[in-house]
């Protein structure tokens, strides 16, 4: 069995987020309008060399987490999903080929050059007739009421400036019945873990950063970005205060990631 | 409890050695194809995990987790179910293996995954790269072959001890000695039946009188 947790306690919607106008930005403070357009130069700065650093930097991993994300998801032929922050398309292409050729996938991201370099190795790869492309911002899905049977945003979440109005913006275009499946960074289980990852992030991140893709700064911000994540207790009562049920976690290599399921009733 | 990430890695090896054996075979492929819709739950005991089996219209699709109708679930050991996967016929009775649901389902796929020819060596070079890839398939060969001795040995030595030990099965000569005189009986038994109708069909000793 998976190592992974549900409850329905109360709670109240303790985020972390500072109250006074401004987000945070990795350790910085920033003011809230300014974030979407920091984060967009980091995801400018990083896209043509997005698979090539994330296989380096997890070692292959990641790819393992996006399958499991895949198979909690349990879409079937016929369904509409959202791949929201979508990036370079590898939870798309998985779910092309199971909804079919009578499903629908979408694939969003609010970052032009991620949502390129995806649109090109969908085309690339043969995945073109079921899959679209939209650039959004997650806080504002342009979409009508109830229109998903399951949205997805894998590694995405974090860098949304408001994360309660994302979420709520997800629940809002989810059918009954449809889930909503987040997966992100989270907080390691064990205290050696969490000190071998730190020195990892902090020390091997941004030299790796600088070596591959000729920018340490923005493997910097990754590290620093996902300490100020919600752990993973936090994000379930965030999703439950956007009105999800039965929501859960599955907590992945030791917690390094967590996998967020929440259904809307 | 186990981690998924470690899981999901044992799926997706599996997955990788059974699709590639299927890209070179078309015969089983289409095989497959009729099964398209089906799951089969593999679920192991020590260590306990289970495994789901989704045949699509080219390939296997293996998942850890699965939401949904599953067509037969297995129950048994890793060794108990390794067994009856590379056996010729289904035969269920004394596998050490429990099945829920349709067996003409599990007999179909257990003949379609019995006759590929699975190059492991290919899964592992895919998720590890060529040397460590070439070094563990070896190595996993390395493990089949003592496996395969130890089992002939084992086989033997309980035969043996069966035989002479226990005296609860007669030994290899004894029953060939024993079937030789059951034949002989048989045929014997055969000429007496002839013989007898041949008696009863000959005409009766005319009456002069």
């Amino acid at each position: 069995m998976p190592d992974h947790n549900s409850r329905s306690t109360d709670h109240s919607s303790a985020t972390g987020e500072p109250q006074d106008g401004t987000t945070h930005f990795g350790f910085q403070r920033v003011k809230k309008e300014e974030k979407a357009s920091k984060v967009a130069g980091v995801f400018h700065s990083v896209a043509a060399r997005y698979d090539v650093m994330n296989d380096l930097m997890s070692g292959g991993i990641h790819r393992l987490w996006k399958r499991f994300t895949v198979e909690v998801a349990a879409v079937r032929p016929g369904q509409k999903v959202l791949d929201i922050a979508g990036g370079t398309g590898d939870l798309s292409i998985a779910f092309s080929r199971l909804v079919g050729a009578e499903g629908q996938v979408v694939l969003a991201d609010i970052n032009e050059s991620m949502l390129r370099v995806g649109r090109d190795k969908l085309i690339d790869q043969g995945v073109v007739s079921n899959v679209q492309f939209l650039q959004t911002d997650a806080q504002a899905l342009p979409f009508a009421d109830n229109s998903f049977d399951c949205i997805t945003i894998a590694f995405g979440l974090r860098n949304v400036t408001d994360k309660d109005r994302a979420l709520a913006s997800m629940h809002r275009i989810l059918k009954p019945g449809g889930r909503l499946l987040v997966l992100e960074f989270s907080k390691p289980r064990s205290n050696l873990l969490s000190r071998l990852y730190d020195t990892y992030s902090f020390s091997v991140l941004p030299r790796m950063g600088q070596l591959v893709a000729n920018d340490a700064d923005s493997y910097r911000y990754l590290a620093e970005s996902i300490r100020m994540h919600p752990d993973q207790d936090t994000l379930l009562a965030m999703m439950e205060e956007a009105g999800f049920s039965g929501c859960e976690y599955f907590n992945l290599t030791g917690g390094i990631v967590a996998l967020h399921k929440g259904i809307k009733s | 409890m186990a981690d998924p990430t470690l899981l999901s890695a044992a799926c997706a090896a599996l997955e990788t050695a059974i699709n590639g054996a299927l890209r070179y075979d078309p015969g089983s492929r289409y095989a497959l194809a009729r099964l398209a819709g089906k799951v089969l739950a593999v679920e192991l005991t020590q260590p306990s995990l289970t495994l789901y089996l989704e045949p699509q219209s080219d390939r296997i699709r293996v998942a850890g987790h699965f939401e949904g109708e599953v067509t037969t679930r297995l129950r048994g050991s890793p060794p108990a179910m390794l067994s009856l996967l590379r056996s010729d016929r289904l035969n269920l009775a004394g596998s050490g293996v429990e099945v829920f649901g349709s067996t003409g389902t599990l007999e179909q796929l257990q003949q379609i995954i019995r006759n590929l020819e699975i190059d492991w060596e290919q899964a592992l070079t895919e998720m590890t790269g060529d040397l460590a890839g070439h070094q563990g398939a070896e190595a996993l060969r390395g493990v089949g072959n003592w496996l395969s001795g130890r089992q002939q040995t084992f086989e033997r030595l309980l035969g043996e001890y069966l035989t002479e030990e226990l005296s609860t099965t007669p030994a290899r000569a004894e029953l060939e000695h024993f079937y030789r005189e059951v034949d002989e009986l048989r045929l014997a038994a055969d000429r007496l039946e002839a013989r007898l109708a041949k008696n009863n069909s000959a005409p009766a000793p005319r009456d002069n009188d």
